[in-house]
């Protein structure tokens, strides 16, 4: 009976809080840059004027166009339901559902950008190119990350993987981890959120042809995205399994909304790199990742 | 046992094949697919049953006698075959029919059955002398099924090629073979872990095995030999053919005692063969060639899962080491299937279209909706994504690589760089089929041609259904498998045999069976919204641009140009181009290539220096006497002086 309880609350955090995250963001941008900036709820409004609003799909677009951000919604979706909240708890996990985790991400890459690719258009495909290039090497390095809290905690269960601290690597993974957050959620400085219509973006060119209820879900997607790369990066680095169950939660509420502010303050003290530059800003969290690994591997050693 | 009547009667129906295929297309068919269909029950039999299925006969042939065994690893792959082997001859009734195709058809249809016969013997022999003669068969037949289309001057290079690659592996392991029997006495084959001496003849049969299957840097023949064959051929080969060499090695490495180095060698080559062949794929143009050079990454996988058996058996027969081999075991089958189906789907296109160069298609998915969707659907297991069986085997192998690292022994230093470069190529794969899938299927078509496509008929579509089908089976229910696969790796290194599944595979496929059953609810869920919102269609908004045109859409080359650049001093990208000049341009072209490096830059430079040496010592022979009587004389004064010299000595 719990467990379901909790199941139906880990699922109400995850659809309700994440739409806020972009408002905060929002909010810290508007307050470095001295304006007022949009409410924090705007994103909620913005969701819920799409989602009555009507549908135009491209006369090249085949159904997939309307699935593709359907099942990418749903894989990411699951994918957060398998990071432990706190008290609320964490799916029982198995062992090598890290494994799942991350490949459930890659699963809602490639719908997305086989929905954007349904257009013909070549902005779509500039937009998919650089999705699955830069993918490539944040996959990378999302992988090392996660090896390396496996060597730390000697266990492949995302859930006792992230109860224990990173150890002596943790600022290490913290960077590496906030580097590929960035990149995976096309904040500064690889790509420009406020940007439309330019040649330079990413995940805005993938959804150009995008309205309605499927953009909603798009849009609410990404933000679940990115509180779960945020929760990922505190549970990472934090040991909120050693704590006090009202502790955790503080800490955890604390860590995400300190990364979030952290995405806010980058994003506007930083421009956004030329494209040549991201794939060295990418390697070197790897690197970063790769370091964690290695001083992983030593702590667990000794 | 009812395996050995079985196994007659699909040797039966396969010789039939070989005899009705020239005349009787209707009853080579026939005879085909029962003999296929009886190799997959015999295998299955073997497979779920404990014993395995041994014959001798007094018979000699080449005087050896004749000794066939089916155990659990080759039941695994006889039965990939059948599966496959049937799929690839009803398919081919429609795409090389006898009206496209009037010379080569017959021919292709008694090398099909003839390929499949001897690659079965591959499987069966347990005598070395035996296993050589059908090896040679199969290499044999594969070519002339290769060079089927034998009027084209690329398919005829390709072939050749193969077949001088093919000869480089066989002299390999003939040398292997010839030093075996020549140690134990006889040719026959069986376990033989406690002669330690008999190690290092593994480093023998290595090469061989790997040319076969397409390791890294010896993959050279595969991508042209897989392209222009045609597709059921491509099928067979890449999905079972380049297999047999996974087989042998699999097979010897579980008989023979296994030096203490080959873990380490083979799990980092396959790791380097897994990075570098996704790499060549995403930069490749023709879609066969894509495919091939998949092959390449899938073969480096099933590599990296050996390598970390073979380290794990090493390591006191660690519980990880099953898990990768295991992982590599099931690759083996669904590679098999998916890599098969993509083919198949190739084919399709290629068959309506006349092209395989994806710059050329695009919007096929209209004109051609079921093999754009099985296409996808192919795409998305040999992604490795979840809920598909790609993900379950490479799960596994993932899985091993984690558990040998967090286990804190010296393997880790093989499984963590293995696990780096195995994610990126996961990513890469990605990346490379949703370029092919995409430019292939979605937009608008880019030629006349592609806008003209039809979708193949019954006998085409059935194939790739049913092994789509068994694509999505084996994702959903991995643990129907897990009796076969753990039948195999027991076979392989007997102290792995006990016990249950080493990971919770169950829960698994609940996991991929919930993941399926919520995706498609979401996806009904979100296009009923839509549509009770209102929906209609309209121009792809180009950012406001009203007119747009087939050539502006993203090609393939475009899709892959970032990637393509970090790995330039690798791949070599070749390019032609013209810019337009002028106020009135009449001209402008830009061709792009990805060679194949290893072989243009490599080996074709090497070879070219072995052909000035060997015609410079030509000119040694000219055909007169007197010189020939000079050489005799030379030759014979330089014995007598070095007798002479060992006699003073």
């Amino acid at each position: 009976m719990t467990s379901i309880l909790e199941f139906i609350l880990r699922l109400a955090v995850w659809l309700l809080l994440a739409p806020a995250l972009p408002g905060i963001i929002n909010k810290v941008k508007a307050w470095v840059a001295g304006r007022q900036g949009p409410p924090m709820g705007q994103l909620y409004y913005d969701l819920a004027r799409l989602w009555k609003k009507s549908v135009v799909m491209s006369t090249l677009a085949s159904p997939a166009f309307i699935i593709g951000p359907a099942v990418a919604w749903i894989a990411v979706l699951v994918a957060a339901m398998f990071l432990p909240l706190g008290p609320v708890g964490g799916a029982p996990g198995f062992h090598g559902d890290v494994l799942l985790f991350i490949y459930l991400l890659a699963v809602a890459r490639f719908c997305t950008t086989w929905a954007a690719m349904e257009t013909g258009s070549a902005f779509e495909g500039m937009g998919s190119a650089r999705e699955v290039s830069y993918a490539v090497l944040s996959e990378a390095a999302l992988m090392t990350a996660v090896l390396s809290l496996g060597v730390q905690s000697g266990s492949v269960t995302l859930n006792e993987m992230l109860a224990t601290s990173a150890g002596a690597g943790a600022v290490l993974l913290a960077a590496g981890l906030f580097t590929v957050l960035l990149a995976e959620n096309s904040r500064v400085p690889f790509d420009d959120p406020n940007t439309h219509l330019e040649l330079t973006m990413i995940h805005e060119a993938m959804v150009l042809d995008h309205s309605g209820p499927p953009l909603a879900v798009i849009l609410h997607g990404a933000s679940m995205k990115l509180m779960l790369f945020a929760v990922l990066l505190a549970e990472a680095v934090l040991p909120l399994g050693n704590m006090q169950p009202l502790m955790a939660t503080f800490a955890l509420i604390g860590a995400v909304l300190a990364v979030t502010i952290g995405v806010g303050l980058v994003e506007s003290l930083l421009a956004r790199f030329a494209f040549r530059r991201a794939p060295l800003l990418l390697t070197t969290a790897f690197l970063f990742c790769v370091f964690a690994l290695l001083i992983a591997w030593k702590g667990g050693a000794a | 046992m009812m395996s050995g009547p079985l196994l007659l009667l699909g040797g039966i129906g396969l010789l039939a094949g070989i005899v009705f295929g020239r005349r009787r297309p209707r009853l080579w068919l026939v005879a085909t697919v029962i003999g296929n269909a009886s190799l997959i029950v015999a295998a299955a039999l073997v497979l779920s049953g404990p014993d395995d299925w041994q014959w001798r006969n007094g018979f000699p042939i080449g005087g050896e006698l004749l000794h066939f065994r089916l155990d659990g690893l080759s039941g695994l792959f006889l039965l990939l075959l059948g599966i496959v082997g049937a799929a690839g001859a009803i398919y081919a009734r429609e795409y090389w029919s006898d009206e496209h195709h009037a010379e080569s058809a017959p021919r292709g249809r008694a090398w099909w059955s003839a390929m499949i016969l001897s690659m079965t013997t591959v499987l069966l022999s347990s005598n070395g002398l035996h296993f050589l003669i059908a090896w040679e068969v199969f290499a044999v037949s594969s070519f002339f099924l290769i060079t089927l289309d034998r009027a084209n001057r690329e398919v005829r290079a390709a072939g050749w090629l193969y077949l001088a690659c093919s000869h480089v592996g066989t002299l390999c392991l003939f040398g292997f073979f010839a030093t075996l029997a020549a140690r134990t006495g006889g040719w026959e084959l069986g376990p033989m872990r406690e002669q330690a001496g008999l190690a290092p003849l593994l480093w023998l049969a290595l090469p061989g095995f790997a040319l076969k299957a397409g390791l890294f840097p010896v993959h050279i023949w595969l991508p042209s030999a897989h392209a222009n064959a045609p597709s059921h051929v491509s099928a067979l080969m890449s999905g079972v053919a380049i297999k047999l060499g996974i087989y042998g090695l699999l097979r010897f490495s579980g008989w023979l005692p296994v030096p203490a180095a080959l873990g380490p060698v083979v799990i980092s080559v396959g790791a380097v063969t897994a990075l570098l062949g996704i790499a060549f794929a995403f930069a490749q143009d023709d879609v066969k060639r894509l495919l091939a050079y998949c092959s390449v990454e899938n073969v480096g996988i099933i590599f990296v899962g050996i390598g970390g058996g073979l380290l794990g058996m090493a390591h006191a027969d660690a519980p990880w080491g099953r898990v990768l081999l295991a992982g590599a075991l099931l690759h083996v089958w669904n590679h098999g299937l998916f890599k098969a189906l993509l083919f198949l789907c190739a084919g399709s296109v290629l068959h309506a279209t006349g092209t395989r160069e994806m710059t050329r298609l695009g919007g096929l998915w209209r004109t051609m909706p079921w093999t754009a969707s099985l296409f996808a659907l192919g795409s998305v297991a040999i992604s490795a994504l979840p809920p598909l069986n790609g993900f379950v085997g490479e799960w596994l192998v993932y899985l091993g690589l984690f558990d040998a690292s967090t286990s804190h022994g010296p393997a880790a230093w093989a499984a963590m760089p293995a696990t780096l470069m195995l994610a990126t190529a996961g990513a890469l794969a990605l990346a490379t089929f949703l370029k092919a899938g995409a430019v292939i299927f979605l937009g608008v078509p880019r030629t006349r041609a592609a806008g003209h496509a039809h979708e193949g008929g019954r006998l085409m579509r059935g194939p790739m259904l049913a092994l789509a089908a068994l694509c999505v089976g084996t994702g959903l229910a991995p643990v129907l498998l897990w009796p076969a696969i753990n039948r195999a790796v027991g076979v392989w290194n007997s102290s792995w045999v006990a016990g249950a599944p080493p990971a919770p595979l169950l829960t698994l496929g609940l996991v991929n069976l919930t993941l399926l059953a919520a995706f498609a609810a979401g996806s009904v869920w979100l296009w009923r919204k839509a549509h009770a919102n209102g929906f209609r269609r309209g121009l792809t908004w180009d950012c406001g641009y009203a007119a747009p045109t087939p050539r502006m859409q993203y090609t393939g080359g475009s899709f892959a140009g970032i990637v393509t650049g970090w790995f330039a001093e690798i791949l070599r990208p070749e390019r032609v181009q013209q810019r337009p000049r002028g106020p009135f341009p009449s001209s402008a072209r830009r061709i792009q290539r990805a060679p194949e490096t290893v072989l243009e830059r490599v080996i074709a430079p090497a070879a070219a220096g072995v052909l000035r040496v060997s015609s410079a010592a030509r000119r040694l022979q000219h055909g007169r006497v007197q010189f020939y009587i000079l050489y005799l004389t030379g030759g014979l004064t330089a014995l007598a002086i070095i007798v002479w010299w060992g006699g003073i000595q």
